[in-house]
């Protein structure tokens, strides 16, 4: 029998907790230390880069609410949390916020080879919308799975035109590696919550390289920023 | 020549203020700034809206002169920069 404490916190909710928490703390870094430059300059690409990252906080501490919930309640697939109200509220958060963050950050580097209109944001939002109801009340397995499929090839094709476009392809290329690895790791952490028993053994490795690439970026923003 | 971007531009009307012990005419900084009439006053509006730069009368005379956004601008100006350039922003 586990002991008490052991039975209120497992150890999987510590190590997702502190899976989350770094995430978390990584992306509200970042947020908080484009803020200066951002107010200085108003500059838009600044704007959607760190709106990006307060959505991929606000998308993994939902994701942190499921896995407890999961956890705690000691269920192991998604169509079992479902009816609690908290759930479905949390997993439609955590992929509207997901879809979000995904989103700006490619807008935030393809906003000035497209004409800039306020329109694709508000389609970015529809999009999103969209993932998120898919993902919360249609969670048959084959579409999530062909959804993730199409938003990671859908973002592989982005990525490449603006690498294409890069003004300055040998910076540019380890950038967008970076960006490639996270958008992928991204999908995995979205299918891991949706479908945990699918990636189960690869949890740890899909953890650490998750954590890997938010601090890389972080080092990135804050040698930049001299912060 | 090469073509000036937005920020450099923005710089360099605040620098042109600075060096000018932070007190400058209207005409002597449109001068000095290298644009076009047109232009001047584009970035002039957008200075004052961003709250860079602010208008203060003396002597009956308009003068302009940097706020503390304005310093701030160009003393994080290459920071500014070198991040877009390194995020492809």
């Amino acid at each position: 029998m586990r002991p008490p404490i052991e039975f209120l916190f497992p150890p999987e909710i510590g190590a997702e907790l502190i899976y989350s928490f770094v995430i978390v703390v990584c992306s509200l870094m970042i947020y908080y230390a484009t803020k200066e430059m951002y107010e200085l300059s108003s500059y838009k690409g600044i704007k959607y880069f760190r709106q990006a990252f307060l959505f991929f906080a606000i998308a993994y501490f939902f994701r942190y609410s499921i896995r407890f919930l999961l956890l705690l309640f000691n269920m192991s697939d998604m169509p079992e949390i479902s009816p609690m109200f908290v759930g479905s509220i949390s997993l439609f958060i955590f992929l509207y916020s997901s879809s979000m963050a995904i989103f700006y950050l490619l807008y935030s580097v393809m906003w000035k080879r497209w004409s800039h209109s306020k329109l694709k944001i508000y389609l970015f939002n529809l999009l999103a919308l969209v993932i998120a109801l898919i993902g919360t009340f249609l969670r048959g397995i084959e579409t999530n799975l062909a959804l993730n499929m199409i938003l990671l090839i859908f973002i592989c094709f982005v990525l490449f035109i603006a690498y294409k476009d890069s003004k300055n392809k040998q910076k540019g290329k380890s950038l967008f590696i970076i960006y490639l690895i996270l958008f992928i790791f991204w999908v995995l952490n979205v299918i891991d919550i949706l479908i945990p028993r699918f990636l189960q053994i690869y949890r740890l490795v899909i953890y650490i390289v998750s954590i890997l690439l938010f601090m890389i970026i972080l080092y990135k923003v804050l040698k930049k920023t001299g912060d | 020549m090469v073509k000036r971007g937005k920020f450099e531009i923005m710089r360099d009307i605040l620098r042109i203020i600075q060096d000018n012990k932070n007190s400058i005419k209207p005409t002597p900084l449109l001068r000095r700034s290298g644009l076009s009439s047109a232009g001047f006053k584009e970035y002039y509006k957008d200075l004052l809206e961003k709250q860079m730069i602010k208008e203060i009368s003396a002597d009956n005379d308009k003068y302009i002169i940097l706020t503390e956004k304005g310093f701030k601008f160009i003393e994080r100006y290459k920071t500014i920069m070198e991040f877009i350039e390194e995020f492809e922003l």
